[in-house]
Order: structure tokens, then C-alpha cells, then sequence
């Protein structure tokens, strides 16, 4: 069995209860043994250097040090979360000023960061801990027939210099996955495109327009449903479903599951439990064909 | 070896619409995508049109989209093109309107450069002796000049002088895409290059004011592409973010953007957490609030709804202590 300190973030906490519940149902089914750590705090949203850059280092530095105590790496379900903490990480590792200073701070709080935990996003920690093959064998229901497309965003592949996970240019976890388990991975060009999150509460018309084309697009490609590896993509893609087909003035209706939703239905996870009800575009269609797929 | 390029043809003059054209190209070990391109042109088809000029990766001119993505054409080799992508696919830049065929009309791209102010703004009064004036007889020059050593040093700023205007950021960013006013990665760099400059006199903080009007600087969706994508190596989203910090740390908040990052500090300060409520209040104000309401009461009907009132993370005192240790508890 795997452990790993277990990171959901804010809103998976929040309003994204859904995507922390379906994480919890497929690590237990895939033997990944999630240490919660009460003690950590938001990572600062993608945007905390914005008010101070010691901040970020500070509270991050101080998440990646819990860990360490404990011997674990940090599993993440939030693209920004893991660019966050990656990037403080790498800051701390290759910056002996900034890991001097963080450690002063942490030393005031009985811990110390010597750079040791490795922070993995769970698209990958299924790629690179359990692996698609093993993956295959678990899964008890097909994808079968089912066009899926990957929406991967931003910070799960960039900066490269930070998330290392992909290929930044042409990345294929998603699509390995999604074939693993059985579904059509659906190929469009903005798969890899931003979702526009960062400014939905500052610019709502730049933000959705993003979120709404890249739905188009998937939907012309003839997608059933989107799938995203990050809370805040779905808050763009789905929770903002409606306003982002206004902005772009084009008709929009393609659900969108949060990544451990997808596997949690491979593995026959409960609809109830892993949070279905609680999207804003209906997930009925998508599970009237995995239901065919049974017969 | 044998390859192929597949090159976007447009010519308003004749075409009605683009369509692609297929060209095979002989490899040679090191052959950059501009060596093909202009091999094509040479010996194929004389109408391919595209700009060129330094072919070492400094001048600019030659950037496309190569497989999907903004590349300089001089600097990226055909080989490992083929290998991943099996073909070479050339388009014209994006967020730019299309002249001909790979050429786009940099004219906005240009216009918001322009827009930013790239000049060292009024005088010092200790410069004021260096008015222009016709140098006497063994006079020397005595305005200060910085070496680039010394600008880094000064200012920790050690990429966005390297800019070449390549506008790879520009056909890469996000903000742009959404928000065709906004004034991308390559203008806020520059921006973010002059307000650290120690010889520039921005007095009252224009630079910073104007910078965070509606389609400046907070209209970066933070996407990350304009640092993946630099061909020079340069960071622009971190020179945003470091004009945001400055920005914040001048008190220059009338902005939503602003407002939104000062509110994730406070709610961090305060619970431990992001506070999803009083976040999205405290960013759009009450009509953001009003404007948003159906949305948010379609998702509360599905009981998407963060709880009203957070509980503390554990050892929430830690985090206090942070905030203390960088004096930023007033803020």
C-alpha cells in the first residue's frame, strides 16, 4: 500500500465536497492510503505572491514541512495546489536564501523543511504508483463507446519548470488513462488551454468566454463528457456552464467530471456518494451509457 | 529523411478562406524549421510568405506556431519536431490578425507596448544638470548609465531586459484570447522592467495606477504560458505577479483584482483557508454578488454551496505567526 500525505485543498473542502469523497472512494479501492493533514493551510490560491512572495514560501513551506515530519510525500486533487506547492518546492530546493529564511520561520514553529517531500498531482500518482495496467484490472465497468475529453489546464503541466509531470507541448497521461479504462479519448486543441478561473470574480467575461470554447470545441469534437484533473476548472466548466455559453453567445451542455469521479465509475463507485447530484450539468447521459455498456 | 511540412496558406487577395498546403522536404541532421521553410520557398513554392531575418534567435521575426505551438522558426529543429508530432505543421501567430500566409500584423501587438510607456519617465532632480545640451569643448558625458550587470543587480531583475518582441507570449496568452484588449505578457513585462528601473521618476506611481485599469494587469489568468513558451527563457507572468505585489504593497487596491488577492491574504490570515463566500464579495462587490446570483443559486439547489462560516485549520496559530513575522497584519 501507498501513503501519502493527503492535500485536497479549499474548495474540494468547500464547495467541491464531490471530488474529495470520489478521491477518498478510488484511493481506498486502489490501495493509496491518504494521511489527512488537518494542520495545512490553503496554499494561497495561485495567487498569494501577488500580496507577498515570503507569504507563499511561509505557508507552503510550512505544508511541505508536516510532511516531511512524517516521512510522507504530498498527494494533490487541485492543479493549482500542486503548481503552488511545486513551485515552492523547487524554490526551496535550489534557493538556500529563501530555505534559510522559510526555516527560520519554521523553526519558531517546531518544524524544519530540508526538502525531501515530493508533491504529486493523482492523474500521475495513478500513472506512476499504480500504474494504467493495474488500473485496467480493477476497473469493473466500461467506458466502453464513451467519448471523453481530457481537459487538463494549466498548472498540472505549466511551468515545466515547476510540474514535471507531462509533456508541457503534446502531454498523454490524461489520454493513457481514459484508454485504460476503456473510453475514446476525445483529441482537441484545447485540451491543454486555460480555463479561466483565475479571473472569474475580476473579469467574468475573459473568464468564461475561455471556459465556454474549449466546451465547444470538445463538444463539436462529439464528447460526452469533459473531465478535468482540477476543482477550479470544474467551477469554470461546470458550476459557470451557463454564463460561459452566453458569453460566447453558442449552446453549451457537456458535463463535466472531476477526474476521480471518472475512475470512481470504472470501479463502481456509488453515483450518490461520489457527488452527482451536485453538478450543474445533469451526468444522467453518461450514466445510461456506462449502464449499456453493462448489458 | 523524407519529411513533411503542412504550412497554413492565406491570401485575402485571391483566397476566400485559408486552406493548408503540403510540401516534402529532404532532412539534414541540425536543419531547423526556418532552414525547411525557406528550402521550400527556394526550391518549391517562391509564394510561401513568412518573416525571417536573424536566424540566431534574436531579432524576432520568424516566430510561428509550429505543431500548436509559438515557436521561433530558427530555433527549433526539425528532428524532434518529426519524432513527437510526425509532421511539421506551420500557422501564422495567434491573437494577431493574418496579412498573408505565416504573417500576422503586429500593429496591436505594438500598440500595447507603446501603451505602457517604454521610456524612463521624467528626471531625477539630481539629473537635472544632464539636460540636452551640446557638449563643450572636452566636456564629457556624465548621464549615469547602467550597465546590464547593474540594472540586474539593482533591481533582481534578470530576464525581462531580454525581451526580443518575439510575440510568442503574446500568440500563447490566455488573457488575450478572452480578453482581446488585454495588454499581455510582453507590455506588463516591460511595465514591471521600467517601474523597477532605479532611474525612472514615476513620481506618483502612474505606472502602477494605470497598469491596474480594466485589461491591465489583473487580467492575467496566471496560465503560465508566456514563461513555458518564451523562446528566450524570460517569465513575464512573474514580472505580473511581481507588479501585483508592488501594486498592493503601494496601497493601489481600487482594482477587482486587487481586491481579490488582498481578500485570499486576509481569509488565509483569519480562518487558515479560502473563505469562497467572502472571497467572491470582497473581488466583485455587490453587483459582482447580484450579477451572479442566478448562478450561484442554480448551484446552491444542488447543494453546491461552501459553508457559511469556516473552521479553523489546526495550529491556526502558525500560520498567525507568519503573517506577523512579514508585518503583514494591518494589511
Amino acid at each position: 500500500m501507498i501513503t501519502y500525505a493527503y492535500y485536497p485543498g479549499c474548495v474540494a473542502q468547500e464547495s467541491g465536497k464531490e471530488l474529495d469523497n470520489a478521491t477518498k472512494f478510488i484511493a481506498d479501492k486502489l490501495g493509496i492510503n491518504l494521511i489527512p493533514m488537518p494542520e495545512a493551510s490553503c496554499c494561497g490560491g495561485g495567487v498569494i505572491d501577488g500580496f507577498d512572495k515570503n507569504l507563499k514560501l511561509f505557508i507552503n513551506g510550512r505544508t511541505l514541512a508536516l510532511a516531511e515530519k512524517d516521512g510522507l510525500d504530498i498527494m494533490t486533487i487541485c492543479n493549482t495546489c500542486t503548481l503552488t506547492l511545486s513551485e515552492v518546492n523547487e524554490e526551496l530546493i535550489n534557493n538556500p536564501e529563501s530555505l534559510e529564511k522559510t526555516n527560520e520561520y519554521l523553526a519558531k514553529i517546531g518544524l524544519k523543511y530540508s526538502g525531501k517531500v515530493k508533491v504529486k498531482h493523482i492523474l500521475y500518482a495513478v500513472r506512476d504508483d499504480i500504474g494504467f495496467d493495474k488500473l485496467k484490472e480493477k476497473a469493473v465497468k466500461s467506458l466502453k463507446g464513451i467519448n471523453i475529453a481530457p481537459f487538463y489546464g494549466c498548472h498540472i503541466l505549466r511551468p515545466s519548470s515547476a510540474v514535471k509531470f507531462d509533456d508541457p507541448e503534446n502531454p498523454q497521461g490524461f489520454e493513457e488513462l481514459i484508454k485504460a479504462l476503456g473510453g475514446e479519448p476525445v483529441s482537441y486543441g484545447r485540451r491543454t488551454k486555460c480555463c479561466g478561473f483565475q479571473t472569474i470574480l475580476v473579469n467574468e467575461a475573459t473568464s468564461t468566454s475561455l471556459a465556454g470554447n474549449a466546451i465547444f470545441e470538445a463538444q463539436e469534437k462529439n464528447a460526452d463528457v469533459m473531465v478535468t484533473p482540477c476543482p477550479l476548472c470544474h467551477l469554470s466548466l461546470d458550476t459557470y456552464q451557463t454564463v460561459a455559453a452566453k458569453s460566447i453567445n453558442k449552446k453549451l451542455s457537456l458535463p463535466i467530471l472531476h477526474l476521480p469521479q471518472l475512475i470512481g465509475i470504472a470501479l463502481g463507485g456509488d453515483y450518490a456518494e461520489m457527488g452527482f447530484s451536485r453538478h450543474n450539468v445533469s451526468l444522467r447521459g453518461i450514466m445510461a451509457k456506462v449502464r449499456q455498456n453493462e448489458i | 529523411m523524407e519529411f513533411k511540412i503542412r504550412a497554413y496558406r492565406f491570401n485575402p487577395e485571391i483566397d476566400e478562406k485559408p486552406y493548408y498546403k503540403e510540401y516534402t522536404v529532404e532532412d539534414y541532421p541540425g536543419m531547423t524549421v526556418l532552414n525547411a521553410l525557406i528550402k521550400v520557398k527556394s526550391e518549391i513554392d517562391g509564394t510561401l510568405s513568412f518573416r525571417r531575418s536573424c536566424r540566431s534567435a534574436i531579432c524576432g521575426s520568424c516566430a510561428m506556431k509550429i505543431n500548436g505551438i509559438s515557436k521561433l522558426a530558427c530555433k527549433t529543429q526539425v528532428g524532434p519536431e518529426i519524432e513527437k508530432f510526425g509532421i511539421i505543421n506551420v500557422e501564422p501567430l495567434a491573437n494577431m490578425p493574418v496579412i498573408r500566409d505565416l504573417i500576422v500584423d503586429q500593429e496591436s501587438f505594438f500598440d500595447k507596448i507603446k501603451e505602457i510607456k517604454p521610456y524612463l519617465l521624467g528626471q531625477r532632480e539630481d539629473d537635472a544638470r544632464d539636460n540636452f545640451h551640446a557638449l563643450k569643448e572636452g566636456e564629457k558625458i556624465s548621464q549615469p548609465v547602467y550597465y546590464k550587470y547593474e540594472f540586474q543587480n539593482l533591481t533582481g531583475n534578470n530576464d525581462t531586459p531580454n525581451c526580443i518582441l518575439c510575440e510568442c507570449c503574446y500568440s500563447e496568452c490566455g488573457g488575450v484570447v478572452g480578453n482581446p484588449k488585454y495588454l499581455g505578457p510582453a507590455a506588463l513585462a516591460k511595465l514591471y522592467r521600467y517601474c523597477e528601473d532605479p532611474r525612472d521618476n514615476d513620481k506618483n506611481g502612474s505606472r502602477l495606477v494605470n497598469g491596474s485599469k480594466p485589461d491591465g494587469m489583473w487580467d492575467c489568468v496566471h496560465c503560465q504560458s508566456c514563461e513555458e513558451f518564451c523562446p528566450k527563457g524570460i517569465s513575464p507572468v512573474k514580472s505580473i505577479v511581481k507588479l501585483h505585489e508592488r501594486t498592493i504593497k503601494n496601497s493601489i487596491t481600487f482594482s477587482a483584482g486587487a481586491k481579490h488577492v488582498v481578500s485570499i491574504a486576509k481569509s488565509i490570515g483569519e480562518t487558515g483557508r479560502l473563505d469562497e463566500i467572502k472571497v467572491a464579495f470582497d473581488s466583485g462587490g455587490i453587483s459582482g454578488l447580484i450579477n451572479d446570483l442566478p448562478m450561484a443559486f442554480g448551484a446552491g439547489l444542488k447543494g453546491k454551496i461552501p459553508p457559511l462560516r469556516l473552521k479553523l485549520i489546526k495550529d491556526m496559530d502558525d500560520i498567525r505567526l507568519a503573517y506577523k513575522e512579514l508585518d503583514l497584519e494591518e494589511k
